[in-house]
């Protein structure tokens, strides 16, 4: 199969419009100074017209050369004008196909296709560009000869169900509810640096009041407009989601400008993550992200995390529904930490409070320049409403077939993982941990969001709950892999079981 | 529990000699390089004293915390001196598993088995302050038990 003959002309545009500018401004300057501003300029026409040839030569020759082949167990890619790539992907390894398509590309209906594997962080081939309506045949065609040559070409028999959708309202919650409480937290903080510099070329009279109403105003200020630029933001991607199951497959669709068509191997779910924050969760309302190996689906190409949702904001019910969906968990039930531990972070939040505090005053003693140093100290009464909220948002719970953990108070995430997909076992205690008899055990996978450090973890837990949960985590992971390799080998035909799934 | 060799104190210790040594000639360079001499002669001295007596107490806790163990179905390993770390990496989860010899494990006599899973976090677990002859034997008794617990699902 061959490339859209659009991309010629579309490449042609896109690669040349910049380099030709580039070019006719550089040559121009240079030229003319050597043989006059006519002589300058018909050279830089005569250049340019070599490069624009030269261009249109090499995009004719890349569109003439690149072939892509679906064979029934691989992907094969033929491609390259002077250095030849030969490139087979095995079907069973590809993770996502994802499409994309800009304003002018939706415009001239070509798309450019991705397809993810679990190795490496680089996308595993590239396709730029066939029509929209290949780039759906390849995604569906793929995910059908993935599950077997046996079941290919039943196309009626795979039923499509909606799962999830954003009406206009709906998309105008979730820009409302773009709203990050870090932001304005980080801002104040950022401000009230800037202030206590600025302090001193302040007029003296009632300098205080004008410096704290100045930063308030300046941090609700700046807070607003990161609102509203995150909700056009959360707009702008989320225009238009469609959630649905094909066979055993999400596909997802989304986005105002660019549209993302991503699909998601039910099999190769890592970790499901149900995130909120203390607005979401007065009005009730959740997120969910589903992480693949070494892959977070929608995730490239300078998107954020945030864009890797699969449910961008629903109810919590339903966002916990649908999750149950992608892996029958159950409702998790949690086991809180130790109480004693809400002491700990007592501790923590007034030792921190006491050490900026500190901090300021010793920067005032040397600079003497008026910083209220005491204000970190008016933060004293929250202490022990923080240390509660910490330890009552944290938890694990043991289900049947998955561990489920929760933390954070602004942030909270709730991680799903399935026993079978457990790669190691942690249990680490610092030596502050120790003192409290408390640890951290975490529940390694293959998934990505991980590398930012949000793991699945049981923190702080009792000492012994974590050397109890340690050996658990690790025997149900070996009786749940043995009963998988039995469903296998008694040819039970489960999507869940049918591949030999990871990497080697 | 198996114990490491009782030589891998030395090989830590010379690490944190090394150390020491590092930072003592850049604090020696830069007490006159950039303080142009105002600081004590002796503070090089000093912070080398200081850091190495501090890398070889901690060598030898190392070792006192330092326990692994080749279990039914995986391998278990128990470390660290602040923070306490203990892993257990399931046989089916092995990737892969190297042996090897750094210059200074060499000149001790010692080497280091390291096995890799797909985790994100925990990818690589090292097992050091083996005898040569025991390295090559954990890293074959590895493998034989990787490939018999067959990873059919490693990802």
């Amino acid at each position: 199969m061959n490339l859209s003959p659009l991309t010629v002309p579309y490449r042609i545009l896109q690669r040349g419009a910049s380099v030709a500018v580039a070019a006719a401004v550089a040559v121009a300057s240079g030229a003319s100074a050597l043989v006059g501003a006519i002589g300058g300029v018909a050279v830089a026409v005569v250049l340019v017209g070599v490069a624009v040839l030269a261009l249109v030569g090499y995009e004719l020759a890349r569109y003439r050369r690149y072939e892509y082949e679906l064979t029934a167990d691989t992907f094969d890619i033929r491609s390259g004008v002077f250095a030849r790539r030969n490139r087979e992907i095995p079907l069973r390894r590809i993770q996502n196909v994802d499409i994309r398509r800009g304003v002018v590309q939706r415009l001239l209906g070509i798309a450019a296709v991705d397809f993810e594997t679990a190795g490496g962080s680089e996308t595993e081939a590239a396709i730029r560009y066939v029509s929209f309506e290949e780039a759906k045949r390849l995604q569906g065609e793929i995910r059908r000869l993935k599950r077997g040559a046996a079941t290919a070409g039943e196309e009626a028999a795979e039923e499509s169900e909606l799962l999830f959708s954003l009406s206009n309202g709906d998309l105008l919650l979730v820009g409302a509810f773009a709203f990050d409480l870090r932001v304005p937290g980080i801002l104040l903080f950022l401000f009230s640096g800037v202030g206590s510099v600025l302090a001193p070329y302040l007029p003296d009279s009632g300098g205080l009041v004008v410096l704290l109403g100045g930063v308030a105003a300046i941090a609700v200020g700046v807070a607003l407009v990161s609102w509203i630029v995150g909700a056009l933001a959360a707009i702008v991607n989320y225009y238009g989601f469609r959630l649905t199951r094909v066979g055993d497959e999400l596909q997802y669709e989304r986005g105002l400008f660019q549209r993302y068509d991503g699909s998601i191997p039910l099999d190769k779910v890592q970790t499901l993550t149900v995130t909120d924050d203390p607005l979401k969760r007065h009005f009730g309302y959740a997120t969910l992200a589903v992480e693949t190996a070494g892959y977070t689906p929608g995730q490239g190409q300078g998107q954020g995390q945030q864009s890797a949702s699969v449910i961008p904001l629903a109810s919590r019910d339903r966002v916990f529904a649908l999750a149950n969906d992608v892996e029958a968990f159950g409702t998790p039930e949690f086991e809180r930490p130790p109480k004693r531990v809400r002491r700990r972070y007592a501790v923590r939040y007034g030792l921190a409070l006491a050490v900026l505090a500190g901090a300021l005053y010793g920067v005032e003693a040397f600079l003497a320049a008026g910083i209220p140093w005491y204000v970190p100290l008016s933060a004293a009464p929250l202490v022990p409403v923080a240390a509660h909220a910490k330890w009552k948002h944290r938890g694990y719970w043991l289900g049947d077939s998955h561990v489920v953990t929760r933390n954070g108070v602004l942030k909270r995430r709730t991680k799903v993982v399935p026993y079978y997909r457990i790669q190691t076992v942690i249990d680490s205690r610092t030596a502050f941990q120790r003192r409290w008899r408390v640890a951290t055990v975490t529940a390694d996978t293959a998934g990505s969001l991980s590398v930012a450090g949000h793991d699945a973890a049981a923190v702080d837990v009792d000492a012994e709950t974590a050397t109890r949960l340690r050996e658990t985590l690790s025997d149900r992971l070996r009786t749940a892999l043995a009963a998988r390799k039995r469903a296998t080998e008694n040819g039970d035909p489960s999507p869940a079981t049918a591949d030999g799934g990871g990497d080697g | 529990m198996n114990r490491l060799h009782p030589r891998v104190r030395r090989l830590w210790a010379a690490q944190a000699l090394l150390l020491a040594a590092v930072v003592a000639v850049a604090v020696f360079v830069a007490g006159r390089v950039v303080f142009d001499g105002r600081i004590p002669a002796g503070t090089p001295l000093a912070v080398f004293a200081v850091l190495a007596l501090a890398g070889v107490v901690h060598a030898a806790l190392r070792y006192r915390v330092w326990r692994y163990e080749i279990r039914d179905d995986a391998i278990y390993l128990e470390r660290g001196v602040v923070t306490r770390v203990r892993t257990v990496v399931p046989f089916v989860r092995i990737q892969h598993v190297d042996s090897s010899r750094g210059p200074i494990e060499r000149v001790v006599g010692l080497a280091s088995v390291v096995v890799y899973t797909a985790g994100s976090r925990g990818a690589d677990v090292t097992v050091p302050g083996l005898a040569p002859d025991g390295a090559d034997d954990l890293r074959e008794r590895l493998k034989r038990l990787a490939i018999r617990a067959e990873g059919e699902d490693a990802v």
